[in-house]
């Protein structure tokens, strides 16, 4: 099926999560995306790899599902820009390619001697799109940071977690997949700009100043009032009640939001307590947030006794804003998700049936889901370096005898 | 400059935090015309406001996520206004919007009816739980699709109930979906001529922020737990710290040099460090520890400073007082002040990307309806009597 970024070729110089999640968009619209690892990034260890699927060979450096989920629908050559030979190959690669995406440190690129002025010589209108943690240029521009790092600098650990504990995190890697999917979106959008004008475009993404556009709220606080937040839970900054309260069986939960004051009362009138539905100490937010620790009592009374999905369905036919929180287990059976196909399933050459998470919708004209599983490792080498750049069998065999390419990883920690 | 989306116009009727979607959109050059319900979107009326004073012009939220777009008051319910919306979808290239599946339908303004008027439109929905399926009639809101995308469970203490993040994250995050599937729709018109209709999910896209976890569980079957500040990683040998811990007078975000691990030890000596790092996710509480103990008599900037110089990759948790004060900020002028009627010189959030070729536009929110006329003359060519006639009518304002 063609795809909106059928015929677009992208090379991604990326490693963590931020780089990665934007080829993974690209991937997933149809370019083809192929990612540059180097030899030396991985071991050949993957302790917590799981089994082969049958038949196929015991390679677990390819069955990490992190990996994996990530780099699905791309191709991945396994080349060392470090050398001499590795970086000239790269830039004739670059030729014929439309866009590279990078998320080096500023440091790393800097090694390889690899900058936009170079890309332009090989491909007069190349997008670079380059992802640094805070930016290339002020006074952290060489500092290091992954994706939690950011979120402390950015005033998102201060403002997550219990306001009786110390800084919390969102799970994961919140900030790594804001600014993947806002990498791509750029990267289109200068497409587009290209197909309009013929001119590519560098373009540079701090993922601190991309994490401050969600931080809005706190940060004008100060600005406007001189006011410096802090963490508030699970409650709402000005309505009530909101929160996440015990169900029955063990680590179940259910989450309760009230927007309107109907919604009050409706929730009023499912907790079995219709007297204080109509009850003036409790008609407003304002009201409500003043007595917000009798109301949880009264909320956790009543979902103590019933199942998390039971609770859900049963104010949710009430009126009441409330969500199950579900475990990785109860996702992949969620009947929601299952209907709307939210895991979109590849077959893994060496682990079988594999469940992708596809971007967050589906299409009309059927432009969702992914569009491929995860290549194996040094899967396009031969395609590069043959079909691309029309190098010989002979060529291909002699870089991976210098270890210019590679078969297998053989470096680094992890 | 040109912006890279110069020439396109998108009509914007996401509200709330969805709005993110359009501020991107018009941040790369695009016409967005925010079409607002008579009272204006209700992101106007939240917190906080400019000089605390309640106003719809003097909302931080609404001042950023509408920062360079254009307002037009459009009344949906009125035949009038459903009528003249069609005109509009018409003459845009693409429409954003976030209302409750059947709502736009109630009103004859549904994909399959907006298609009659402009065969390639390009139309984004973004809700709760998406278009169809059994909850799509569910009402939502952050912590409800955080839950049912599974974010919520994960983010916490392994001690406490689930903790939600800050805000609206996973609206937010929605919103950026929603960008680029307006690209993706965009992009194949451009090419092949067609429009389309994407049916965006903010619970889906609290279960794509899961990065792989829900993965790891059909392969082995662990139900990953909240671990706090740290990173869902079972496995001993993985590297550790990545968490956040107390020093002196506030908190570091704390994280090992994953090609070095060895370099934690050498920053840290005297506190029995090196014993620890052969396992060092085995061992994440005695590390816990041993750092504590380093950094007791130290303060955050300290801490960063100290293990910077050695690449590892620390960073102080800053409070929003500080992130506003912030050296390197200030450096690259990253937050702008704009002049606004009513809520003139207020410091916030500049570009989120910057262009060299394309330049991030900066332009301040909107007053409600300060464009309805703009609009309804330079896209649809009515004359003052016609928009007179509908301001009368009630159609507009």
């Amino acid at each position: 099926m063609t795809r909106p970024l059928t015929g677009v070729r992208v090379l991604e110089l990326t490693t963590a999560v931020a780089g990665p999640i934007a080829g993974c968009a690209l991937a997933d619209l149809g370019a083809e995306v192929i990612k540059i690892e180097s030899p030396a990034a991985r071991t050949t260890a993957g302790a917590a790899a799981p089994p082969p699927r049958e038949g196929a060979p015991d390679r677990p450096w390819n069955r990490t599902p992190v990996f994996n989920d990530l780099h699905r629908g791309k191709r991945l050559l396994n080349m060392d820009l470090a050398h001499r030979e590795g970086r000239a190959l790269f830039l004739r690669l670059v030729a014929q390619s439309d866009v590279v995406v990078e998320n080096f440190s500023p440091r790393v690129l800097a090694n390889l001697g690899i900058d936009y002025p170079q890309l332009r010589e090989a491909r007069g209108d190349v997008i670079l799109v380059s992802m640094p943690a805070f930016g290339k240029s002020g006074p952290y521009a060489l500092r290091g940071s992954y994706g939690p790092g950011i979120d402390a600098m950015s005033g998102l650990s201060h403002l997550t977690g219990y306001p009786d504990r110390g800084p919390g995190k969102p799970a994961q890697f919140y900030c790594d997949f804001h600014a993947g999917l806002t990498a791509a979106f750029a990267t289109m959008a200068a497409l587009r700009h290209r197909r309009r004008t013929g001119e590519g475009q560098y373009i540079e993404l701090s993922m601190l100043e991309g994490e401050l556009q969600l931080l809005a709220p706190a940060l004008m606080d100060v600005t406007m009032n001189g006011r410096s937040a802090t963490r508030i839970g699970n409650r709402h900054a000005w309505r009530a009640p909101q929160g996440v309260y015990a169900c029955a069986g063990d680590d179940r939960w259910v989450a309760i939001t009230v927007t309107t004051d109907a919604q009050w009362a409706a929730l009023a009138r499912a907790l079995g307590h219709p007297e204080i539905a109509e009850d003036a100490r409790y008609a407003t937010h304002v009201a409500r947030m003043q007595r917000h620790d009798e109301i949880d009592a009264l909320i956790a009374a009543w979902t103590r006794g019933r199942g998390h999905v039971e609770a859900m369905h049963a104010l949710q036919a009430a009126g009441v804003p409330a969500g199950a929180l579900l475990d990785v287990a109860e996702l992949h059976r969620d009947p929601q998700l299952l209907h709307r196909e939210a895991f979109s399933w590849q077959e893994h050459a060496e682990m079988g049936a594999f469940p992708h998470s596809r971007l967050a919708w589906r299409s009309r004209r059927g432009h969702h889901g992914v569009s491929g599983p995860a290549p194996l490792y040094g899967e396009a080498n031969a395609y590069a370096i043959r079909e691309l750049l029309g190098e010989s069998a002979e060529r291909v065999e002699a870089l991976r005898e210098d270890g210019v390419i590679a078969d297998e990883p053989r470096g680094g920690r992890h | 400059m040109a912006g890279a989306l110069d020439g396109i116009r998108v009509l914007d009727l996401a509200q709330g935090s969805f709005g993110y979607a359009g501020r991107l959109l018009a941040g790369f050059g695009a016409d967005v015309i925010k079409v607002e319900p008579r009272g204006g979107d209700p992101l106007r009326a939240w917190p906080p406001f400019a000089a605390d004073h309640p106003d719809p012009e003097r909302g931080a939220r609404h001042l950023h996520l509408d920062g360079a777009k254009r307002s037009m008051v459009v009344d949906l319910d009125a035949r009038e206004g459903q009528a003249l919306l069609r005109r509009l979808v018409r003459e845009a290239d693409a429409l954003v919007e976030s209302f409750t599946p059947g709502h736009l339908a109630a009103r004859g303004l549904d994909y399959d009816r907006l298609v009659e008027s402009r065969p390639d439109l390009v139309m984004v929905s973004i809700t709760h739980f998406g278009q169809d399926g059994p909850y799509a009639q569910y009402a939502g809101g952050e912590i409800v699709d955080a839950a049912l995308g599974g974010y919520l469970y994960l983010t916490g203490d392994p001690d406490r109930e689930p903790v939600k993040p800050y805000d609206d994250l996973v609206l937010q995050h929605a919103a950026v979906h929603g960008a680029v599937a307006v690209m993706a729709g965009i992009t194949h018109r451009e090419l092949i001529g067609e429009g389309d209709h994407f049916d965006v999910a903010a619970s889906e896209a609290a279960l794509f922020l899961l990065g792989g976890m829900a993965q790891t569980y059909h392969f082995d079957g662990r139900v990953s737990k909240r671990v706090g500040a740290r990173l869902t990683y079972a496995n001993p040998l993985y590297p550790y710290p990545s968490t956040i811990r107390p020093c002196r007078g506030g908190y570091v975000h704390a994280h090992s040099n994953n090609r070095h691990i060895d370099l934690l030890a050498a920053l840290m000596q005297g506190v029995g460090m090196e014993a620890l790092l052969d396992r060092p996710m085995g061992n994440a509480d005695a590390i816990d520890e041993a750092m504590d103990r380093w950094m007791a008599e130290k303060d955050k900037f300290e801490v960063v400073r100290l293990a910077q110089e050695m690449r590892l990759p620390f960073t102080e948790v800053l409070t929003p007082d500080e992130v506003i004060r912030d050296p390197h900020l200030e450096a690259r002028g990253f937050f702008v002040e704009l002049e606004h009627p009513a809520a003139p010189g207020v410091r916030q959030p500049g570009a989120a990307a910057m262009l060299t070729g394309t330049p991030w536009r900066v332009a301040r929110a909107p007053v409600l309806a300060e464009h309805t006329d703009e609009v309804l003359g330079d896209v649809l060519g009515l004359d003052r009597a016609a928009i007179d006639a509908l301001r009368r009518d009630g159609v507009i304002a």
